[in-house]
């Protein structure tokens, strides 16, 4: 009943001090605002203006020289040109010959304006761009598979339709930039469907009016059709979605964002309380009323705990009643509130327990002013991880709130709990961490003279 | 009551504490008087059980509160030095956690906090924050939190310091409210007038040592040559001089400016000596006055330093 009645007061403390609170509940609100408006552009969701094109390798499993010779004796031995006329199988030969795939995907689709604003190719050998895709120097791997240009020309100028799988590889810890390379390519696949269902059309109609050696002499034009249709594709990010996935608005991306940075502050408050308890010398009086350390540390750490809930109930009702924002599955939602308040919490004590052991706010304001700030640029809270350095990508799991702004992403991008399980046990057990330090660092602090401290308050920076 | 027995503290190589022993009566206001820095604080921690002694041993109806920390606690109220409250709250809010903190619940602990702002004359201002009080109402209330259990022990360590003289004057006289309430209290301080007024039985301390203990008119004892009267009469000569100096009790008079100063002993047989010898002599008394001595005096004498207020 002690711990309860510490936990009241602390709140009470903390909710009369109005300065902290604006801190704590508006400026996130606020920055949420601001920032999402500023950077509205760095999300696929949003204006597709500023973006900063996705680097993909383009790994090429045919030989453009077999494939030719094959479609070349394809031609000539296949049933179906014996039906036509010998000037038409020749113009057929000849456009065969002419066409080329190859030259259609990168040059008329890679490279075409629309196109080349959204992705930069190279071409590489496999395991290379598995290589760099490893290192994150790309974004995905485009596989044009092994027979590529012979299926292609079987498609485009024969009645025959051969099944061309174009896969796309992408680095987990990309999933925006995959989502759109894996958009871009059904955008292209997409296309040459249509040319194809177009070509097979008229061929067909063609042959049943006997007009098919007129259709099969026009095959040239065929690479005209092409290089049109790549022109057609218009790359609208609104379609970058992957099956059961939500794109990331920039509201969205700062709601999370500004929110796990400033449940660090409830920390930050929660560092100080000790100390202060020493200060205003109602530690000694709650030591000579019996509470026990225990009890006075539960308290704290219980009350950052309900702090950091609070704080992320009122930033989720107000990023969804005022900005639109849709969190996602709301028990998982709640079980990273839950960890991540947990962490928050754990973190706050151990910073209470290091400053009450140095006797000076030191600790407490370092980590308010330079912690947190650090942490939330390596966390993503400034900018989006994918637009960062590899280098602070990597670190970014030291930040509690990276971690937890990667859990809420993913739920509000459309997956399920068991996607999270890391993030959660990494949260639970940084939490567990901090409350064994803690313990740890009050275990070994013990005889100060708590006579000496009534004469000389320490001075709050 | 409480017995401290042989209690020895050290803060490194600093001794606060040296070896004091006391006894605390049940009904009593025990001082504890000394400078800043005497060991008075110290003592207090000790057995107020925030602080752990070097040696000795404290017992409390019996019970060694070193080995048995609960047996004091629960009726035990301790005011500090310093205002040990939190000021961005309300003195309503501060007692509700420090009556909670005790276990009281409900409207036992509702009840029990109109009382105690009562004791306390802060009835009218309990719902203000406290960062909002003037000195001498966080004084009160810093008094107040200690009560709300009712403890029969309250140790008050310097509760007056730095306030006003009608809210020194209204806490001196809530001490004495509670002791006739019969809490037992036990009250440091510098001011040598505050123990005067209060204490039936006091500690002089000083550098950690107890150098007098007793009732105020005991230890007034030590000092009792030192009564002084001033006598004016209508005639101030050699010859008044060599009478007033061989009355029986008079150790020494002087003659300042306007008036002879006589010390004696005994203030009440001397002043009756005085006032039959000069009728004799048919002179005319114009004032008399007479300083019989006090605390200070005994610290005075006992330290050959006066103590600071």
């Amino acid at each position: 009943m002690k711990i309860i009645s510490i936990i009241i007061k602390d709140l009470k403390v903390m909710f009369s001090d109005k300065k902290a609170l604006a801190i704590m509940i508006l400026m996130p609100m606020i920055l949420t605002a601001i920032l999402s408006m500023a950077l509205k552009g760095s999300f696929s969701a949003g204006s597709d203006s500023d973006f900063q094109p996705v680097d993909i390798a383009v790994v090429k499993l045919y030989d453009s020289r077999e494939d030719s010779e094959r479609f070349q004796s394809a031609l000539s031995n296949n049933y179906f040109l014996k039906e036509i006329g010998e000037d038409a199988s020749k113009d057929l030969m000849e456009a065969g010959s002419k066409l080329e795939p190859e030259k259609i995907f990168f040059e008329d689709f890679l490279e075409s304006e629309d196109v080349s604003e959204f992705i930069r190719c190279r071409v590489e050998d496999e395991s290379k761009a598995l290589e760099l895709l490893s290192n994150k120097d790309i974004s995905a791997i485009v596989l044009l598979p092994s027979g590529f240009e012979y299926d292609m020309k079987i498609n485009l100028l024969t009645p025959f339709r051969n099944k061309v799988e174009i896969k796309v590889l992408t680095h987990p810890d990309s999933s925006i930039n995959g989502k759109i390379v894996q958009s871009v390519m059904d955008a292209y696949t997409n296309s040459m469907s249509s040319v194809i269902i177009g070509k097979n059309a008229i061929v067909e109609a063609a042959m049943a009016n006997n007009l098919g050696n007129e259709a099969f002499s026009s095959m040239e034009d065929i690479t005209e059709d092409m290089t049109d249709a790549m022109k057609s594709i218009k790359i609208n990010m609104e379609d970058v979605v992957l099956e059961g996935r939500k794109p990331i608005k920039s509201t969205d991306y700062y709601a999370v964002a500004m929110m796990t940075m400033f449940i660090l502050f409830a920390a930050g408050q929660g560092g100080r309380m000790l100390l202060e308890e020493k200060d205003n010398l109602t530690y000694q009086r709650m030591s000579v009323a019996g509470v026990s350390k225990p009890e006075i540390l539960s308290g704290k750490f219980i009350t950052v705990f309900i702090i950091a809930l609070f704080q992320i109930a009122v930033m989720i009702i107000f990023s969804d009643l005022a900005l639109k924002v849709e969190w996602g599955d709301p028990a998982a939602v709640l079980l990273i509130s839950i960890t991540a308040a947990f962490a928050v919490a754990g973190l706050g004590t151990f910073i209470g327990a290091m400053t009450y052991r140095a006797g000076n706010y030191k600790m407490a304001n370092a980590f308010e002013n330079v912690i947190i700030q650090v942490m939330a640029l390596l966390g993503g809270s400034f900018f989006p991880l994918d637009v960062m350095p590899e280098i602070m990508q990597k670190l970014s799991f030291l930040s509690l709130n990276g971690v937890a702004l990667k859990a809420y992403l993913k739920i509000l991008t459309g997956y399920h709990t068991e996607d999270i399980l890391t993030n959660l046990l990494m949260l639970g057990a940084s939490g567990a961490i901090f409350i064994l330090l803690a313990v740890t660092v009050l275990k070994g602090e013990g005889g100060k003279s708590d006579v000496k401290h009534n004469k000389t308050k320490t001075s709050q920076a | 009551m409480l017995k401290v027995e042989n209690l020895y503290k050290n803060f490194g190589n600093v001794k606060a504490v040296e070896g004091i022993s006391f006894e605390v009566k049940k009904g009593q206001v025990f001082g504890l008087l000394g400078p800043n820095g005497a060991g008075k604080s110290t003592t207090i921690s000790i057995i107020s059980t925030l602080l752990k002694p070097s040696g000795g041993d404290v017992l409390f109806e019996g019970n060694s509160v070193l080995d048995n920390p609960a047996s004091i606690r629960r009726k035990l109220g301790v005011v500090p030095q310093d205002i040990a409250l939190y000021p961005t709250l309300t003195g309503y809010d501060n007692l509700s956690f420090w009556g909670s903190i005790y276990g009281l619940r409900g409207s036992q602990l509702k009840t029990r906090i109109e009382d105690v702002s009562d004791i306390i004359g802060l009835n009218g201002r309990i719902k203000d924050k406290v960062e909002k009080y003037s000195g001498g109402m966080k004084r009160r209330l810093n008094i107040g939190a200690a009560l709300l259990h009712k403890p029969e022990l309250l140790i008050m360590d310097e509760p007056t310091v730095g306030i006003d003289t009608q809210s020194r004057s209204h806490i001196l006289d809530t001490v004495l409210e509670l002791n006739r309430q019969g809490i037992t209290i036990i009250y440091t301080s510098h001011y040598m007038d505050e123990v005067e007024y209060l204490c039936n039985e006091l500690c002089i301390m000083d550098e950690g040592k107890i150098i007098a203990s007793g009732t105020r008119q005991e230890l007034v004892e030590l000092v009792r040559e030192k009564t002084r009267i001033n006598i004016k009469l209508n005639k101030m000569d050699e010859d008044v001089l060599t009478v007033l100096r061989g009355i029986e009790g008079v150790v020494d008079a002087k003659k300042d400016e306007d008036s002879i100063a006589l010390f004696g002993s005994n203030a009440d047989v001397l002043l009756a000596d005085i006032i039959s010898r000069v009728s004799e002599k048919g002179w005319l008394i114009e004032t008399i006055d007479v300083k019989k001595p006090n605390l200070k005096a005994v610290f005075l004498h006992l330290t050959g330093k006066a103590l600071r207020d």
